[in-house]
């Protein structure tokens, strides 16, 4: 922050040494229509070079002292005047040969009037500088905060095509109409039947990536037709059972968080098994976790097995839905495959922390 | 003459079922000889029956049809049959062994038949020559898949094992002859030396 805030004050130093000699000499002039010093060649020789060592100092202040407190930074801005008007009256005194001792008498411009016209004018400019910069600030605060927006959606539209791609993965999707189009000839009635369930799917999954939140039930639906499809293409190498009791089943429960969890049971489990196997599907409560277990029998997990998208999603997803209070864990099913374990806060009454 | 013989393996008893229907279709004189619901049935089939032609499935439980495919090492004509595998569609169009996309289309399976014929027709060995290609794309498939480190540790729970994705470890600190697990909500012990895990984990 500090040093990029250097390098800007150091990148318009030019700009801000143009405004001041600008500002001096129309002090100069106003000075001199109103009667004040003797002519305008003495006003300006002041007021430049007091004025230019206002603005010195107000930039050396501002480089190497400059602190949080708005308190402080006015302390410091008010000592680099009274030093900038009184080094810029010696300087001016040099170049005019007008000696201190007659001008401390009053003669011909007095040093206390310098002094007084010094803070007034030094403050003004001040002031008109940082209300300047002020304004630059906070527009560049309203653009930075409009790109932050920006990326966030762009964020958000990405996420949802992903979880859209990982429901809708093309080797299910064309393996799925392959079976219905083979049946469509020679079963014309299970064709349909699972048809109907991939549209039932297809439908569910889409409204789940618009973000709509679904009850656990509605999810049991869609994992419902996700299984019967997959029934008819590995027929009786996958059973499955779906125990949910009934005061869980109107519970909302977050989208596409279970599918996943049942697609990495069949592709990773059950599929790849010669004789494949089962998978459960089980919804426990206790005080502080709503319980949701997805078992299968299948090989199990071999520890160099890539951790899939899918799972490292679910993680990412529990992470920002419940802030660390969500978690996914993997164990080891006896005697074979895996369960997978999701634990979300119990929220039924609104309170997550009870006793 | 003898008429010609092929084998369909394909997992899904639907899938069988359809390319045998149309296969009749579009090649009366081939003879379905046999279905393999895998690969190792598959392999048993062939060396029993040596069937001049295979279909297969790419994805198969228990063996695929890639290794089938290497295991007969050019005792038949070997058609492949997927539904969408980027890394082997990509390596096929490379490579020119014949496959078929599902939902196998009429025309598409008119023009494998085609080919098949004309191979058979010129009396053609199956060559090794395929195999070689086979070789190449299992080779390249190995290669565009991850290396083998170690992605799971196992941890022993009070509830059983608990595979903990190596991402969530903080840090391993050895402990003797065994390592301590440190995740963000837990500690455990696992029987592995630090030097073991070392060997087997993602240097990157």
């Amino acid at each position: 922050m500090v040093t990029s805030e250097r390098a800007i004050s150091g990148k318009r130093i030019p700009k801000v040494l143009a405004i001041t000699i600008g500002f001096n000499t129309l002090i100069a002039i106003f000075l001199t229509y109103i009667g004040y010093g003797q002519g305008f060649s003495l006003n300006f020789i002041f007021s430049q070079s007091i004025g230019l060592f206002i603005c010195a100092c107000v930039l050396f202040g501002e480089y190497f002292f400059q602190s949080r407190s708005p308190a402080r930074n006015a302390l410091l801005i008010a000592a680099a005047i009274i030093t900038g008007t009184v080094a810029g009256s010696f300087l001016a005194s040099a170049l005019t040969g007008i000696p201190l001792s007659l001008m401390w008498q009053g003669e011909p411009i007095s040093l206390l009037q310098l002094l007084f016209l010094g803070l007034l004018f030094g403050s003004i400019i001040t002031y008109f500088f940082s209300s300047r910069e002020k304004i630059a600030q906070a527009q560049a605060l309203i653009q930075e905060e409009r790109i932050k927006r920006l990326s966030l959606e762009k964020e958000g539209l990405e996420t949802r095509l992903q979880l859209l791609q990982a429901q809708v993965e093309p080797h299910f999707l064309f393996n799925s109409l392959s079976n219905i189009l083979s049946l469509l000839d020679t079963d014309a009635g299970r064709g349909k039947e699972m048809l109907a369930d991939l549209i039932r799917y297809l439908r569910a999954s889409l409204s789940r990536t618009r973000g709509k939140t679904a009850t656990l039930e509605q999810e049991m639906e869609l994992i419902r037709a996700y299984m019967n499809i997959y029934k008819v293409r590995m027929g009786d190498r996958l059973r499955y059972r779906i125990e949910i009791p009934d005061h869980l089943k109107a519970r909302p429960f977050p989208p596409m968080l279970i599918q996943p969890l049942v697609e990495n049971a069949i592709r990773h489990g059950l599929e790849p098994k010669i004789e494949g196997g089962e998978i459960s599907i089980m919804a426990q409560e206790n005080e502080d976790y709503l319980r949701l277990a997805v078992s299968d029998t299948g090989i199990g997990l071999d520890e160099k097995t890539p951790a899939g998208i899918g799972l490292s999603n679910i993680r990412e997803r529990l992470q920002t839905l419940f802030n660390g209070r969500g978690r996914l864990i993997l164990e080891e099913n006896i005697p074979s495959g895996l369960n997978a374990i999701l634990e979300i806060p119990n929220e039924k009454n609104g309170s997550p922390h009870r006793g | 003459m003898k008429k010609m013989e092929a084998l369909i393996a394909d997992d899904e008893e639907p899938l069988r079922r359809y390319l045998k229907a149309m296969l009749c279709e579009v090649w009366p004189e081939l003879v379905i000889c046999g279905e393999a619901r895998n690969g190792r049935e598959a392999l048993e089939f062939i060396s029993k029956h040596q069937p001049e032609i295979v279909f297969l499935d790419i994805r198969m439980p228990g063996l695929g049809g890639m290794e089938v495919a290497r295991k007969i090492t050019g005792a038949c004509r070997v058609v492949f049959v997927t539904a969408y595998d980027e890394y082997a569609v990509e390596a096929f169009e490379k490579g020119a062994v014949d496959y078929l996309l599902k939902p196998v289309t009429r025309e598409r399976l008119e023009k494998t038949v085609k080919r098949l014929q004309q191979q058979i027709s010129t009396r053609s060995q199956p060559s090794l020559d395929a195999t070689e290609r086979v070789e190449r794309l299992l080779a390249d498939l190995a290669n565009r898949r991850s290396p083998n480190y170690l992605r799971w540790v196992r941890v022993q729970h009070k509830d059983g094992v608990r595979l903990i994705p190596v991402e969530e470890v903080c840090f391993f600190q050895a402990s003797e002859k065994y390592t301590l697990v440190v995740t963000k909500g837990s500690e455990s012990l696992i029987r592995k030396t630090i030097k073991e895990l070392a060997g087997e984990l993602d240097p990157g």
